[in-house]
């Protein structure tokens, strides 16, 4: 009597029904899903780090044959030649220079207790290439963001907030400190937790997420080079060299962390927290990919 | 009737209509409709959390959530529970979004 159920007023009666409405229901839902995963083949192997950073290469080389690889840090005006020509202008009076002054005005600054950034940045402000870093003690990665607060806190000072504000020109002071060094993140072997949070980082980057059902690498590696709405979409590689960022969009300047927070929203992901330990793992696998490539920032973007 | 036990009676009516009062005016206010709504709304916010303990949540979902809240308080019993079940539904799927991808999977676009 199948004929019955096909959503008729008596189907709603029939026990039979009811279960065949069920089995729909989950049908439609597997179905759902696989339409969100759709048209893509996956392989499953596991790669070492400096495989994975050998193939994200391989891959914009192919795509990409006339950009040199020290462009990358230039992110989309590597490839988007429009793009390339208001950046330049816009690079010439650098909207990110105030917050370079001001950033050193805080590093300068001593806290309550006299003490002063210098005295966890042994280095100096310079010390960008440094992170993020495997820290074997505390058991987690440690973002440049991470360390300055640490860093307040062990002095008594309040943590700053991760996304915009004060943390902002004191990253961009520090960045623009570190410009010429090279990237190179680290993933030390006598702890394997550090590999785990590469591999965790890894993982969040290739997960589709959010109502549109993407993953990192289906805009920044399947589509690189196509256009969502006005932005050329950037290669992954060099999405680390240059941050914070002035975003004309966001009118200032922001974080790695608040970026990262604005790509998971626009597919309608719910985003991770800034410097949680889901964006710390992100951070680590992202800025290995960019080994080798020479740190710029702070930057300006669209 | 017994005049001395009038008191009595009357103390025990007076007893019953004030334990049944409440009664009365929750039954009044939560017709089945209501509690449809408030069931679905319950079942859509566990669909989100659980979407979220996978780290599959959607942003649309609070959302929907919200209106629907919002709809039954105005008592739009109707259009509060098709949201509530768009919510859930909505978390039931970010949730097997999330599951599914349990295993690290790399794209065959990206050649290694
Ligand atoms: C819907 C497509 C989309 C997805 C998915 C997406 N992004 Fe983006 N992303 C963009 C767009 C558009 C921009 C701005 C243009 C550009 O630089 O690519 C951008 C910019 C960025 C930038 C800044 C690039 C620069 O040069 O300053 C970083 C870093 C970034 N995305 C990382 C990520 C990460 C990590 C993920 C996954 C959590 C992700 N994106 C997911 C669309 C996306």
């Amino acid at each position: 009597m199948s004929g019955h159920c096909d959503g008729g007023l008596r189907s709603n009666i029939e026990p039979n029904c009811l279960e065949k409405r069920e089995i729909m229901k989950k049908t439609l839902n597997k179905m759902a899903i696989l339409l969100l995963l759709g048209g893509v083949v996956f392989t499953a192997q596991a790669t070492t780090p400096e495989e994975d950073r050998a193939a994200f290469v391989k891959h914009y080389k192919f795509r990409f044959p006339d950009v040199p690889m020290e462009e990358y840090p230039n992110g989309a005006y590597a490839i988007d030649k429009i793009g390339r020509e208001n950046w330049e202008a816009i690079e010439e009076f650098p909207p990110y220079e105030p917050f370079i002054d001001e950033g050193q005005e805080m590093w300068d600054t001593s806290f309550a207790n006299g003490k002063t950034y210098k005295d966890c940045f042994s280095d100096g402000p310079g010390v960008a290439s440094q992170y993020p870093r495997w820290d074997k003690k505390q058991g987690m990665v440690i973002t440049m963001a991470l360390a300055i607060n640490q860093c307040r806190e062990a002095n008594g000072e309040k943590a700053l907030k991760y996304k915009k504000g004060p943390i902002v020109p004191l990253l961009a002071y520090m960045a623009f400190e570190s410009r010429g060094q090279v990237t190179n993140v680290v993933i030390p072997e006598d702890d394997p937790r550090a590999m785990e949070a590469y591999e965790k980082g890894k993982k969040f980057y290739f997960t589709r997420r959010g109502q549109l059902n993407f993953s990192c690498a289906t805009c920044h590696v399947q589509n690189t080079g196509l256009k969502v709405r006005t932005e050329v979409l950037s290669p992954s590689l060099g999405h680390t060299t240059h941050w914070p960022v002035y975003r004309s969009k966001w009118g200032t300047a922001g974080t790695l962390h608040r970026r990262f927070t604005g790509c998971n929203r626009n597919i309608r992901a719910k985003p991770m927290k800034a410097q949680g330990e889901q964006y710390r793992n992100l951070e680590y696998f992202l800025t290995y990919l960019s080994n080798g490539l020479e740190l710029n920032g702070p930057g300006a973007r669209k | 009737m017994n005049m001395r036990r009038l008191p009595s009676v009357i103390l025990l009516a007076v007893i019953m209509a004030v334990v049944a009062a409440p009664t009365v005016a929750a039954d009044a206010a939560m017709d089945p409709k209501a509690a449809e709504v408030m069931k679905q709304i319950d079942a859509a916010e566990a669909a989100r959390k659980k979407a979220a303990s996978v780290e599959s949540e959607w942003t649309t979902t609070g959302k929907l959530i919200k209106k629907a809240r919002a709809a039954e308080s105005k008592g739009d019993y109707d259009k509060a529970l098709g949201l509530a079940k768009e919510a859930r539904l909505q978390g039931e799927i970010a949730y097997q979004q999330g599951a599914s991808q349990s295993e690290l999977r790399i794209p065959a676009y990206l050649k290694y």
